[in-house]
Parts: structure tokens; C-alpha cells; sequence
């Protein structure tokens, strides 16, 4: 499997790996044709079924920044981290029910889900996340920098869309993924993938441009009000670190 | 092309973009592969393995044979016995009263019993009791309910709600766990839901969170988080909504559903329906596509491209005429979920189904 870097986009992490066929730049067409299966997924899955600690290392590699991903869509950022690898050991031991075997990532991907949903059916937060500003606003660091402040507040900006664009824009702008790479990861057709990063940053620009008038926020604390206004001036203010 | 940068980071950079992939950088994943420890670092081989590659006599393996002959004559007749499991059942715990599974009551404090295939579990009107199901969920089933486990395991796990209310929360892949009700079926897809069914065999579904698929002989409802989907014998799943619309609007649909007599009627509700529509209710219109005559589906397409206007790929004429694809490709734009998601679980679902 070859490695390298996707051209232009420069933020996948030192030593992550990609698959050649994720360079393909022919699938912008509205599609309903799923994506391929990533390469070698197969094989890996079925030396992880056979107790191959690599392969499932491998697999590892490939698909947390997509758990991380999903997750970050749907829970508190500060469990994330422990959900992803809790996702893994509990997908681990039920490989052999896995009956397609090229599906592992739409099949991961759910069990994501899933495990986002029970997180929340554990913490009796059920409807917490979803169109939930104010929570998501919650984890702003009271005495953070400014960027930071700035980043929890477009997270939680980002968190506000619907469901499908937050988790693609994430998987996107957090994760470093390309569009090709989440259809591949995730499944779902590059058609699918491209309209929802489209429509989600088109609603994600309005967010942040309307909140940089003054609407929207109602925070609990001045300073977080004042970290999310931050957050809310990004759009507008320079290219300044 | 500017768009080009957010699908795939080629062409001209968007500052925008690139300011938000900076600042939200820090919340990238970063963590590396923890050690896998649960794993086996080699395969537990297999029964038939262990047999051939130990060494035993032709006696001991004439034994074996015997043993194993009368073993499975025994579990086949076993197994042919009414109201008897031949799979591991489900664990059934009492949380109120007595609930009986088949003629057997257990009270709250006889811990687990087994819910078996095949078997029934009632609740009087003072009884409850919740079901855990081992990778796949739990269900609590309220008082007044009835219901059977029909399969369970290899990733077919199904219950048949004859009457009552259970509520679901199930965190198995989706399209595992599938409920039958009189009038329809519900595939889970990741969610937590309630499900209802009265005597009449009529059923309402509510889910709370992810999605539910009910269907019925080819007629299907997508029902996402805060949505209502009721059921009908012999009609199969009304239309879905969500439980803010207008109860003017609520009332309407239940008559185009269920209640019209004359298709007189069913165009009035349509028109009460489509006026009183909001953009949220655009859950409900796209699934009013599939459930019109076709001499009406032009003003339901109207009204709903004037609440999420068509997305490229999709044309008035292959609409009107149900093409699926179009059909998925408009839905997907209202922001709800992905079809092809619900398409590949049901796929798999009725292949393993049939």
C-alpha cells in the first residue's frame, strides 16, 4: 500500500497512510454508486479474525480518525479519546459476525454511532448533543487562549448543524480527511459525501456570519460569552494564528 | 473551481476553510494504537482440528461417534417441543410484578430467566420487565404487553410485539434487531425508540434517537430522532412527522392515512397537508411522493421543492415517476440522514430475511 501525502491538504498526520486509490479525483459527479472498498481492507479484517494483532493494529490505523470523527460529532470532545478505543475492543471481538468483510468501515462507522447513543443513554443525556448549542458551548475553556476558545466555539458551531453535514464537516475540517476518503471510510457515496460537505459549510459560513452580528449565543458566563464571540469574529477577521 | 478545496484540497485554497482547518486542528485525533491486549495472539482452532490432530483409538472414536448420534437425536427432538429454545434465550428480569414467560411467573426478586425462542413474555396490567440482550441492547416492556422472541443471534435478532409497549434502546449495527407488529415491521438503525401497539393490531412508533426503518410489503417510513410514525392493519406504516407539527396539520395526515373513505376526502387532507406543511415538515412531503396518486404528485412536488429545493440529479419527471435514486438523493438533502445507509442495512436485512 503506498503512503504519501493527499495533494493540497497537507494535515494528515506524520506516518498516516493512505490508499492510492483515495487520489482519484474522478468521482465529483453526483453519484449514487457506493464508494470502493479500501484496499486491503478485507484482508485485514480476516487476519484480525484470526487473532492477528497487526492486522487489527492496521486496521487501527486506518479507521480511528473516522471513530474520532463521529465521535466528536456526538459527545463531549474530553471522552473522545476513550470512546474511540472502547469502540475498537468492542468491535474486536465481534469481527467473525462481520458478514461482508469489505464493509468494515460502514460497519465500524455504526457501531460508532451506536456507541455514541449508549453513551449518552448512560449519562441520561439522551437529546444532550443534537441542536444543543449551549451544551457543546459548555466545553469552553473559561480561561483558555483565544484560539482555543475560538476552536471550542467553532466545534460547537459545527456541532449545531444537522446531524449527517456535522459529521462529514468534522470528519473534514477536524480529521483532515478529503471527500474521497470519508466516501471510501464511511460508505456512503462520494454524491452523498460532497453535498453534505457543501450544504454543511454553506450552513456553517451562515452560523458563524450571523453570530458575528450578535445573534445567537446565550452563554451562562461572560467569559464564555466572550470566548464564543471570538469564535463568532473568526470569519471575519484576518489569516492571524 | 473553488469547491474543489473542501471536497479533496485540490485547486485554488479557501481562506475561509483553511482558517477553520487550523483552528480546529487541536481537536484532530492524535492518540495512538493502544496495545489489543484482549485479543488472541493465535486462533483457538477449531473442534473438528482439535479431533483429527489428537491422537485417539478407533474405539474411543466409535464411542465418540455413538455419543455424539444419540446427543443430537436427543436436542433435534428437543428442540421440536413447543414452547422450548434450541439458541441461548434472552436474559428477562421482573421490574415490576410478576411477568410470565409462556405459563412461568418470576417476580423481581428470581433474578434472570430466559426468554427462549419461540417463547412469550406477558405483563399484566402491574407487571413489567426488561430484557437485556448481550452486544445487541435492552428493552423494557411496559405493563399490558405481549410478546415473543421469533430468532436471536447471527445477527438476526427479532421480536414479534402482538400488543403493549416496549421501549428499545440498541446499540447493535443497524438492521439487526427488527420488531414485528400486525401491521409492520421495525428495523432498528442505531437508535432508541418507543413502539406501541393496541389491540387492534394499530401501532405508533417514536423515536428518540438515531433512526427507525418501518415497513410493509414494499411501503416504507423513514422515522428520525423526534419523529412519529403510527401503523395500520392491512394499510402497514402511515406516514411520518414530527411530534411539533400543528395538530391540524397531525389531524390531517391521520385521515389521508387512514381515515379517508374517498379519494375526494384524501385530496382535501392533501391540500390541508401541503398548505399547513413547514420546512420541517419536509419529512413528511417527501414521503407524501410515494403515497399519492400520481395525478397529484406534481403539487406535492411543488411544495416540497419549495421547502429543499431539489438538489442536482434530480428532475420533476423522474419524480413523478418514483425513481429511486432521485427519490434517495432529495431525501439526503434534508439533512435527516443518509439513504444509502438505510438502503445497504435493508438490503442486507431482506437477503439474510430470505
Amino acid at each position: 500500500m503506498p503512503t504519501g501525502m493527499i495533494p493540497g491538504v497537507g494535515i494528515f498526520q506524520a506516518g498516516s497512510t493512505v490508499d492510492s486509490h483515495l487520489r482519484i479525483r474522478d468521482c465529483r459527479a453526483v453519484t449514487t454508486a457506493p464508494a470502493p472498498e479500501p484496499a486491503g481492507d478485507s484482508s485485514l479484517v480476516l487476519a484480525a479474525r484470526e487473532g492477528d494483532r497487526a492486522a487489527f493494529g492496521g486496521l487501527y490505523a486506518r479507521y480511528a480518525r473516522m471513530v474520532h470523527g463521529i465521535l466528536l460529532a456526538r459527545v463531549p470532545a474530553s471522552d473522545v479519546d476513550d470512546l474511540v478505543q472502547d469502540v475498537f475492543l468492542r468491535a474486536l471481538p465481534r469481527l467473525r459476525d462481520l458478514r461482508d468483510v469489505a464493509r468494515f468501515g460502514p460497519w465500524i462507522a455504526a457501531i460508532t454511532r451506536n456507541r455514541a447513543n449508549d453513551y449518552y443513554r448512560q449519562t441520561r443525556a439522551v437529546a444532550a448533543v443534537t441542536e444543543s448549542l449551549p451544551e457543546v458551548e459548555a466545553e469552553l475553556p473559561a480561561s483558555d487562549t483565544a484560539p482555543d476558545a475560538e476552536a471550542a466555539a467553532i466545534l460547537a458551531f459545527v456541532r449545531s448543524l444537522p446531524e449527517t453535514y456535522r459529521e462529514t464537516l468534522i470528519l473534514r475540517l477536524v480529521e483532515g480527511m478529503t471527500g474521497p476518503e470519508i466516501a471510501v471510510r464511511t460508505g456512503l457515496t462520494p454524491g452523498s459525501v460532497r453535498v453534505n460537505l457543501h450544504r454543511g459549510m454553506q450552513q456553517l459560513r451562515e452560523k458563524l456570519h450571523q453570530a458575528s452580528i450578535g445573534s445567537g449565543l446565550e452563554a451562562d458566563s461572560s467569559s464564555r460569552r466572550n470566548s464564543a464571540a471570538q469564535g463568532k469574529n473568526l470569519l471575519r477577521r484576518g489569516n492571524q494564528p | 473551481m473553488k469547491d474543489d478545496y473542501l471536497w479533496d484540497g485540490s485547486g485554488e485554497p479557501d481562506p475561509e476553510i483553511q482558517k477553520l482547518e487550523t483552528r480546529l486542528a487541536k481537536f484532530r485525533h492524535q492518540g495512538e494504537a493502544p496495545e489489543f491486549s484482549r485479543i488472541s495472539a493465535a486462533r483457538q482452532p477449531r473442534f473438528w482440528q482439535r479431533l483429527v490432530s489428537s491422537h485417539w483409538s478407533f474405539r474411543l472414536a466409535a464411542a465418540t461417534a455413538a455419543v455424539l448420534f444419540i446427543a443430537a437425536f436427543g436436542i433435534l427432538r428437543w428442540s421440536q417441543k413447543p414452547g422450548t429454545t434450541s439458541e441461548p434465550g434472552w436474559d428477562v428480569e421482573s421490574v415490576a410484578g410478576t411477568p410470565k414467560v409462556e405459563s412461568s411467573a418470576f417476580g423481581k426478586h428470581a433474578g434472570a430467566t430466559k426468554l427462549g425462542i419461540g417463547q412469550t413474555l406477558v405483563t399484566d396490567s402491574h407487571s413489567k420487565a426488561n430484557i437485556s440482550i448481550a452486544d445487541i441492547g435492552t428493552v423494557n416492556v411496559e405493563a399490558n404487553t405481549r410478546l415473543r422472541l421469533v430468532a436471536g443471534g447471527n445477527g438476526h435478532n427479532r421480536l414479534a410485539l402482538d400488543r403493549g409497549t416496549i421501549h428499545a434502546y440498541i446499540w447493535a449495527l443497524p438492521g439487526e434487531f427488527t420488531v414485528d407488529t400486525p401491521s409492520a415491521i421495525a428495523v432498528d438503525l442505531g437508535c432508541s425508540y418507543t413502539l406501541e401497539v393496541d389491540d387492534s393490531g394499530a401501532g405508533l412508533l417514536r423515536t428518540k434517537l438515531g433512526w427507525v426503518g418501518f415497513k410493509l410489503d414494499g411501503r416504507e417510513a423513514f422515522i428520525p430522532a423526534g419523529a412519529v410514525c403510527a401503523t395500520r392493519p392491512k394499510v402497514g406504516p402511515g406516514t411520518p412527522y414530527f411530534d411539533d407539527a400543528s395538530a391540524s396539520f397531525r389531524a390531517a395526515l391521520s385521515k389521508f392515512d387512514f381515515g379517508a373513505s374517498t379519494p375526494e376526502e384524501r385530496s382535501a387532507e392533501l391540500r390541508k397537508i401541503l398548505a399547513e406543511s413547514r420546512q420541517r415538515d419536509a419529512l413528511t412531503v417527501w414521503h407524501l411522493l410515494a403515497r399519492v396518486d400520481e395525478s397529484e404528485r406534481g403539487s406535492v412536488y411543488d411544495r416540497l421543492a419549495t421547502l429543499v429545493p431539489p438538489p442536482s440529479g434530480v428532475s420533476r419527471d423522474g419524480i413523478l415517476g418514483l425513481d429511486q435514486k432521485m427519490l434517495d438523493l432529495w431525501w439526503n438533502q434534508l439533512g435527516l440522514g443518509d439513504a444509502s445507509l438505510w438502503r445497504t442495512w435493508e438490503r442486507s436485512w431482506s437477503q439474510a430475511k430470505s
